[in-house]
This record gives structure tokens, sequence and C-alpha cells, in this order.
């Protein structure tokens, strides 16, 4: 998921569970403060009360009865006032139960004695509790309301926000992580943000593509130059060994040895013209202005090969459109890039085997050749490996100097052909190259 | 044939005229641009062999000069480079041949023979083998008058072997011969022992091979 899709998820995920906390809480809070206010103007009332009891006696009240009371007509409210004969001075509020007019009502009720010439009353004012239940839900109501509105309001900030935030991550990650082609060669502008973490971020990336474009050109100028230097040294030694070895009072065993030296020299030799090889298409040496049929290059290369065919006599199957072309290519590095792979094919596989060479168009721009033998194939575990440079494969002790597959491997590169390798221990290998067609 | 050779790697140079000398040319040597046009404009020269990384500049630049002293030569680029674009420069400014470093002096030589061959309008006979006869301009093989079919790698070995007479060749050299510089890293020289047991069995068939010698350990042989 992205960045800022998990930020908004959780932004609004909180800013609910806050709002669902409120309002559940509602009614309680609501509980609170209209007792709050009621217990409030009840003390309002009662100071009214004896106000006016100490302006115009208490008979105002009493108007000679023993005991005063009245209430509204629905019985929200009552008042009541009657001689006290308790000495304790009582002066609470306490939600209690009171008969009046032969309805039991939940009162509210504040209670409060007073000494008035020389006699105690009691007063008692009451409010129903259900008026007080009366603003739970249109309180609750609105609030949800209005919280709504100002959840979504604040949601849409949040949205404007994050995504002008996030805008420089998601312009990093377009311009220096994805699709990425090895070595870097344009270099991306600085990305313009406020953002430190983000400014850091992209710094960082840009030292880090420029430190390890650095590195591989040290490499490929290394690659390219120790290779080429070597050539001179090797001619030396060749042709005094060709000198030597043409020498007609040398006896057996030196032209032997010396045979054997040849031997040696020319793997060196194959080596270095490998790597510099390598080096040549890593660095764009070759015009890519070919245009030819697969079907027709793989005939070409089976002519060349075909007496080792022969030797272990495998069968070779080869099923390929005749009518594909592929442009803008190289023809001498494709004949080595289907040379080396048939050629491994060949020699990994088990005598009286077969290889299969099938291609399949998948779509418009998308052409696949895939080549298939029933060789001693490629553990698992070297699978990954088996492009690398030097990496000898424990395959019995006919293995190569370990630069067939990585020369396929820059061929294949430079020619935007993508190689998909599966293999099966002593089964044998599939090898599919994705070409894209112009 | 008279050969120059201008090459500043001296060992190399040395090695080359050793060898060309037993092949019967005669060898001088310059190791510089300037020693090689000064030799170029006293001297008139068959063949002239020259290495592009000179100590006073690039071997290319001499070509042209040379070739205004010396129009009728062979000229044969050695370099390490083998880039196409040096190849090309080199054809271009009108050298007959390009042979990348490292190379084997026989591949030198039969270069050469090719190239003299070509160049210097040597008639081409047919040439003897034993009982047979080669026509190395049209690639083919008589026994009596009658040609004898040889695959296009069998015949290259053959006249290979034949154009290095009495020489051992390595399996290792037949190979480069044939397959060349680009093929493979790692071929098998089996496939010349293979090449070489058809070549037998196919000219057996009409007369004996005997001038077709295994050295053991070391190759073959084309005894004259």
């Amino acid at each position: 998921m992205k960045l800022s899709a998990k930020l908004i998820l959780f932004i609004t995920s909180s800013k609910l569970a806050v709002v669902l906390l409120f309002v559940i809480s509602l009614p309680f809070l609501v509980n609170g403060i209209v007792s709050e206010y009621i217990s409030y103007s009840l003390r309002l009332q009662q100071d009214k009360v004896i106000r006016i009891i100490h302006k115009n006696g208490i008979n105002y009240y009493l108007q000679g009865d023993n005991n005063y009371g009245s209430y509204t007509m629905l019985k929200e409210e009552y008042i009541a006032l009657e001689p006290s004969t308790a000495n304790t001075r009582i002066d609470t509020i306490k939600t209690a139960k009171r008969l009046v007019e032969r309805d039991t009502l939940n009162y509210r009720i504040l209670m409060h004695t007073f000494n008035y010439e020389g006699k105690n009353y009691l007063l008692e004012i009451g409010k129903t509790t259900s008026s007080i239940n009366q603003y739970n839900k249109p309180l609750q109501r609105l609030a949800l309301y209005v919280l709504m509105g100002l959840i979504a309001l604040s949601l849409l900030f949040d949205l404007l926000f994050t995504r002008a935030l996030i805008r420089p991550l998601g312009k990093i990650i377009k311009s220096k992580l994805i699709d990425r082609k090895f070595p870097f060669k344009n270099h991306p502008a600085p990305i313009r943000t406020s953002t430190y973490d983000f400014k850091y971020l992209d710094e960082s990336l840009i030292l880090l593509m420029e430190q390890i474009n650095e590195a591989f050109e040290k490499e490929r100028e290394f690659t390219a130059n120790a290779s080429h230097e070597l050539m001179t040294p090797i001619s030396i030694l060749q042709n005094k060994m060709e000198n030597l070895i043409g020498d007609e009072q040398l006896n057996e065993e030196a032209v032997v040895k010396i045979a054997d030296m040849m031997k040696t020299l020319d793997r060196l030799k194959k080596i270095s013209r490998s790597l510099l090889l390598i080096s040549r298409i890593e660095n764009e040496q070759f015009a890519k202005s070919d245009s030819l049929k697969p079907a027709a290059l793989i005939r070409e290369v089976l002519d060349e090969i075909s007496h080792r065919l022969e030797e272990k006599n495998l069968d070779i199957s080869v099923q390929l459109n005749d009518q594909v072309l592929l442009k803008g290519v190289n023809h001498d590095l494709l004949f080595q890039l289907f040379y080396n792979l048939i050629n491994n094919a060949i020699k990994y596989n088990v005598p009286a085997g077969n290889i299969t060479i099938t291609d399949q168009e998948i779509s418009q721009n998308s052409y696949l050749i895939t080549i298939q033998d029933t060789g001693i194939g490629i553990a698992a575990e070297e699978l990954p490996f088996i492009f690398d440079r030097f990496r000898k494969a424990n395959l019995k002790e006919n293995v190569g100097y370990g630069l067939g597959l990585s020369i396929v491997k820059s061929i294949a590169a430079y020619h935007n052909i993508t190689i998909k390798v599966s293999s099966t221990l002593q089964k044998g290998s599939t090898f599919k190259l994705y070409f894209k067609l112009k | 044939m008279k050969v120059l050779i201008v090459e500043d790697e001296k060992t190399l140079a040395y090695e080359m005229e050793d060898f060309l000398k037993k092949a019967f040319y005669i060898c001088d040597l310059a190791h510089n641009i300037s020693d090689g046009l000064e030799k170029i404009s006293a001297n008139s020269y068959d063949f002239i062999l020259l290495d592009l990384g000179l100590p006073d500049g690039d071997g290319l630049t001499l070509l042209p000069k040379a070739k205004k002293h010396n129009p009728d030569a062979a000229y044969i680029i050695l370099t390490a480079r083998g880039n196409l674009e040096d190849r090309i420069a080199g054809l271009d400014l009108g050298a007959d041949d390009y042979l990348p470093k490292p190379f084997s002096l026989l591949e030198l030589q039969s270069r050469m023979q090719a190239i003299a061959r070509r160049k210097f309008n040597l008639k081409e006979e047919l040439l003897p083998l034993g009982d047979f006869k080669l026509d190395l301009q049209k690639r083919l093989i008589f026994f009596n008058g009658q040609q004898i079919e040889l695959s296009r790698k069998e015949f290259d070995i053959l006249s290979y072997l034949f154009l290095h007479s009495n020489r051992v060749l390595t399996r290792m050299q037949l190979s480069e011969h044939i397959w060349g510089t680009f093929a493979d890293d790692d071929y098998d020289s089996n496939y010349i022992d293979a090449h070489i047991k058809n070549i037998r069995k196919k000219l057996n068939a009409w007369a004996a091979t005997n001038f077709l010698e295994t050295v053991r350990g070391v190759g073959y042989r084309i005894k004259k």
C-alpha cells in the first residue's frame, strides 16, 4: 500500500474512533452537564425563595396554613415548604422519588432547612429527571451531524495536505528508483522540496547513483584495459612458443610440453578475449543496425556446431517461425549468444539426449525463443549465479571458464532481451529469451 | 619476399622476424613511425606489417604516406585494438588485411600467402599432396582428375596443414584458424580429431594418406 493511502486510512480511522467514543459518551456527558445545571438553577430558586421569605415573611407562602406546596401542570417541577421538627440541618441535592398527586416520579430534589423566627422549616424544590433526559437525544444527534461535517472537512484538508506533503517522495521514487536501468546514464535533477527528510533522501540517492556509476565505470575501464594490455604479452609468448615448436631439433618430450603450454596460453587468450568482448559490448562498441530472422540465424549456428551434435548423438528439433524479423540488432553478437547457449545445451547434455528450440509470439511486440535441453541441469542454489563472471558450476570436469554465459548476459542486456532460466537436476535446463519487437 | 615489420614491442618483432626468416622471407625491423617511414622511403617491400600503437603515434597515420612511397606493397595491420571502427579505418586507408593481437604466426603466414596469391597474381596450379592434387583457389581436392567431396571445415583443416607443411600444428592452432576468435571461450579440441578422422576416411577410399601424420600429444603434420 502506498504511504499516502496508509496515512489517509490511519487518519480517517483514528478520527472515526474518536468521534465514536465521543458519541457513545455523549449521554453521560449531557447527563452530567444537565444535572450540574439543574443543581445550579435549584440553588438559584432556593436563594430566591429565601430572599422572598426574608422580605415578605413566611406567610407569603404559608398564608396561615401549616405547609405550602406548588407544582407545575405536568409535575415537572414542584416546591414544598413545611415546618421541620428535626434539629439537624439539611442542605443537599439528591435524586429521589416523590408522590405528587398519585404520580410517583423521579425528581432531582434540593432539600434545605432553615430557621425563621425561631421555627425550623424544610424547603424542597424538585425537578423531574425526565426533563433532564429530554435534552439528550437532540443534543446527541446535533453533535453527530456537526462532528461528521467537521470530519469530512478535516479529511479533505488532510488529504490535500498529505498529498502535497508526500508528492516529493513520489517524484523521488519515479525519477530515481522506478525503471532505473544500470548504468544510470542520465543524471536526474534534484527534487524541489522544503521537507528536509525528502531532500536528504533525494541527495543521498543521487550521490549513491553517482558512486555506483563511478564504480561501474572504473570496473569497465579496468576490464577493458587489463584484457587489452594482456594481448601484447600473450602475443609474444604465443609467437615464441610457435617458433619453438617449429624447431626440428627439439625432442618429442619438449614438443609435447610446449604444446601443453600453448594450451594454457590459449586459455589465457580466450579469457582475455571474452573479457574484452564483454567490455566492448558494455561500452556499446557494436552497431545495432542488422535485421535478421532468428530462424535463419539459428540455422547458421547449427551449421557451425552440428559436428558436436553428431559426436554426442544428440537429437535437435528446431521449430521456429520463418516470418519473424528482428530489427536493430547486431548479427555477430546474436550469433554468439545463440552459439553459446546451444553449445552449452550440447556440452551439458547426456549422450543421445535432446535439444528443442521453439518460439512463440506472445504479443504484438513480444517474442519468445525457448532453448530446452535434456542435460544434467543446474542446481537450484547455482541458478541465480550462472551469469556471473568466473562462477564455475560444480559440473563434471568439463567446465568452461565461466564467461560463456556472461557474454550471453551482456549481449542480451545490450539488445534488451530478457532471459529466464529454469532447470531441474538430471532433467535439463530451459533458457527463455524474450525479445522486444519494434 | 621482403617484409618490413613496424612493431615497437621488440620481443614480438624478433619472434616474427625469426619465424618469417625460416619461411624464407627477408625481414627489416622498425620500432616507430619515423624509423618505419625512413625504411619505406629507402627500400621497396612486398609486405609491410604495421602495428597501430607506436611510441610516436598511431600506425594508421603512417599508412597513407607509406602507400605513396610503396604503392605495391601489401599492408597487414597488427594490433591489440580489435574494434570494428579501427578495423574499418585501417581497411579504408588501404590496408589489405587486419590481424588482431594475439595472433598466431601461422595465421599471419597464411594471410600473407593468401594476399600474395591475390595481389601478386601468383599462378596457382594444382598443388601435389601425396597422390592427390589441391586447388587452394577453388578449394577443391582431386584424385586423378576426380573431385573428392570434403566439407568446408575439412578442406580448411587440410589446406591449413598443407600451407604449413612439415610443421606440427597443435589442435589449438588448427581450431583457432577454423573457428576464428569470436566463437567460443572453451571449445573442445576433440573436434579437430573428429574432422581429421573424416578427412582420412574420405581420402583413404582413393589412396593412402601417409602424408597426414598424427603427432602424439601435440597435433598433426603434413609431411612433404
